[in-house]
């Protein structure tokens, strides 16, 4: 190992990311999420985006409430593709998709 | 059952990362980007550390999966093995950081190869080995409260309205109930058995292991999807009260994510709910923030037996080991140890609660982004509620606390 300070262990972002991507002009935390990839792996963002969100106001001098949270999507958890295959809302769009199956 | 293809005794009732831990077993898997090796940290469900392939299904949380007999467990993610990872070399060839916008785009050939080398590099496990044999029908509650989370305000919230005669159903993710009680010394096992079978005798319908997976607002006026073992359920409901507590969360310190470093809740965890001493000798490192939980953890730690020492995150400058933490480096020297424990304020967990609509505030003593309340409760959403940590860390008797007063609030309000 070598040092690295690790703010989101699902994608392996660090710190010095963090920082590389202030310095780049990306500081919305939009942004950080899409030049990092931080939040977007199994945990989205249960571990890191709070712990993102603070460096972030201290790297960019912000007050903490100025800096709002990413948008939350669903699945909040891993969740087997089998459980939601007999939901009414997942035939919501059958007819847009293709009816023949291998 | 069965862990990377030796027999390991468990107990019934516990789950395969306890079990995992309690006979040695360390390294899990590894992180998609450097290979760093991961495992268990939270045991709560909420990191990625735990990942294994399970009886052929890849990507599920063994800290969340209860052991069966002959259950053949597996670490992912790895060649040719989780504990020997060749691809474990990136870490140390990009030491400094790696920047996947601009590697290898100079050249269009050298590109090709390294979004070739990337796609194998990157990717979470293997694809299952047999479809699903069946596909369960979806289940449906139409209540007059649904409370999301089952630690100590979430039960004192769905007891309450229950009482009350409201129909309520309580959702919550854990293999059983009790939230951070199940974690902190000062409350316990017993204490949180008794608050899940009062919950139960009031007449709340508790779904254990299930899991709010989203919140769909343009469906019949709102449902709220959620994930139990065997199906999905769509609940839909007049009042809602959020009660999800905190996640754990790491410390800034070098290598902070080195296997052997556990969140102090995970470690209050395993001691308390589980009878397991994952460490011998203990260094915690805190904030001034939790002064207070880690005195009573680590009284309990060395009750049990293990040398605790106290640092400050502050103090700390990195951590060694090969495959399990040695030593921690401090700014007055080394200190030698077996598990390293880290207690920072847990994060608000409110990104459900935000698919509602409800206000959020970023607040460093809150832990993270807490849901904005007023004094009875309420979030800026209608009929939308929240009590306990959610709301900014408090700890596990007054969150309980917070959650009977906010229950009384909602019968209240019809």
């Amino acid at each position: 190992m070598a040092g690295k300070i690790v703010l989101c262990r699902c994608e392996d972002v660090t710190l010095s990311d963090l920082e590389h991507s202030v310095s780049r002009g990306y500081r919305d935390i939009e942004e950080v999420k899409r030049y990092t990839g931080f939040g977007t792996g199994p945990c989205q963002g249960k571990e890191c985006l709070a712990v993102v969100a603070l460096q972030l106001a201290r790297i960019t001098q912000q007050h903490p409430s100025a800096i709002p949270p990413f948008t939350s999507r669903p699945p909040l958890a891993p969740t087997p593709l089998k459980l939601l295959a007999k939901d009414p809302g997942a035939h919501r769009f059958a007819d847009e998709t293709d009816e023949g199956e291998d | 059952m069965r862990l990377s293809g030796s027999s390991v005794r468990a107990y019934a009732d516990e789950s395969i990362a306890a079990a995992s831990i309690a006979c040695g077993s360390r390294v899990l898997s590894r992180s998609l980007k450097y290979h760093r090796p991961r495992t268990f940290f939270c045991f709560e469900g909420h990191c990625s550390g735990c990942l294994v392939r399970l009886g052929g299904v890849p990507n599920l949380r063994a800290c969340q999966s209860p052991c069966t007999p002959g259950a053949e467990v597996e670490g992912q993610n790895a060649f040719p093995s989780a504990e020997i990872d060749l691809l474990g070399a990136v870490d140390f060839l990009f030491s400094r950081g790696m920047d996947h916008h601009t590697l290898m785009t100079g050249s269009s050939v050298l590109n090709k190869l390294a979004n070739k080398v990337v796609r194998q590099l990157s990717g979470l496990g293997k694809l299952p080995t047999h479809a699903a044999a069946e596909l369960p029908e979806v289940g449906r509650f139409d209540v007059d409260v649904c409370v999301i989370g089952g630690g100590p305000a979430g039960l004192a919230a769905a007891s309450t309205t229950a009482r009350a005669g409201r129909r309520t159903v309580l959702v919550d993710d854990q293999l059983r109930p009790g939230g951070s009680m199940r974690t902190d010394p000062r409350v316990g096992r017993a204490l949180a058995e008794h608050y899940g079978a009062e919950t139960v005798r009031t007449g709340v319908a508790v779904l254990a292991r299930s899991t709010a997976i989203g919140f769909f607002p343009e469906d019949d006026g709102g449902v709220l999807a959620v994930s139990a073992p065997d199906r999905l359920y769509r609940i839909y409901a007049r009042h809602w009260i959020w009660a999800t507590g905190g996640y754990v969360v790491n410390l800034p310190f070098p290598d902070n994510d080195r296997p052997g470093v556990l969140a102090a809740r995970a470690v209050g965890r395993l001691l308390v709910d589980h009878g397991i001493l994952a460490g011998e000798r203990v260094c915690i490192v805190e904030t001034p923030a939790m002064e207070q939980d880690v005195t009573a953890l680590a009284q309990a730690l060395t009750g049990a037996g293990a040398d605790v020492t106290r640092v400050p995150l502050a103090d700390v400058v990195g951590t060694r080991g090969r495959g399990w933490i040695t030593a921690i480096d401090t700014k007055r020297g080394k200190l030698d140890c077996d598990l390293v424990a880290v207690a920072a304020t847990p994060a608000p967990a409110s990104e459900g609660a935000r698919q509602q609509g409800c206000s959020v505030v970023l607040d460093e003593h809150a832990g993270g982004f807490k849901i904005v309340t007023d004094d009875a409760g309420r979030t800026s959403t209608a009929n939308v509620w929240a009590c306990g940590d959610v709301t900014g860390y408090q700890g596990p008797a007054a969150a309980a606390a917070d959650g009977a007063r906010v229950g009384a609030n909602v019968v209240e309000a019809g």
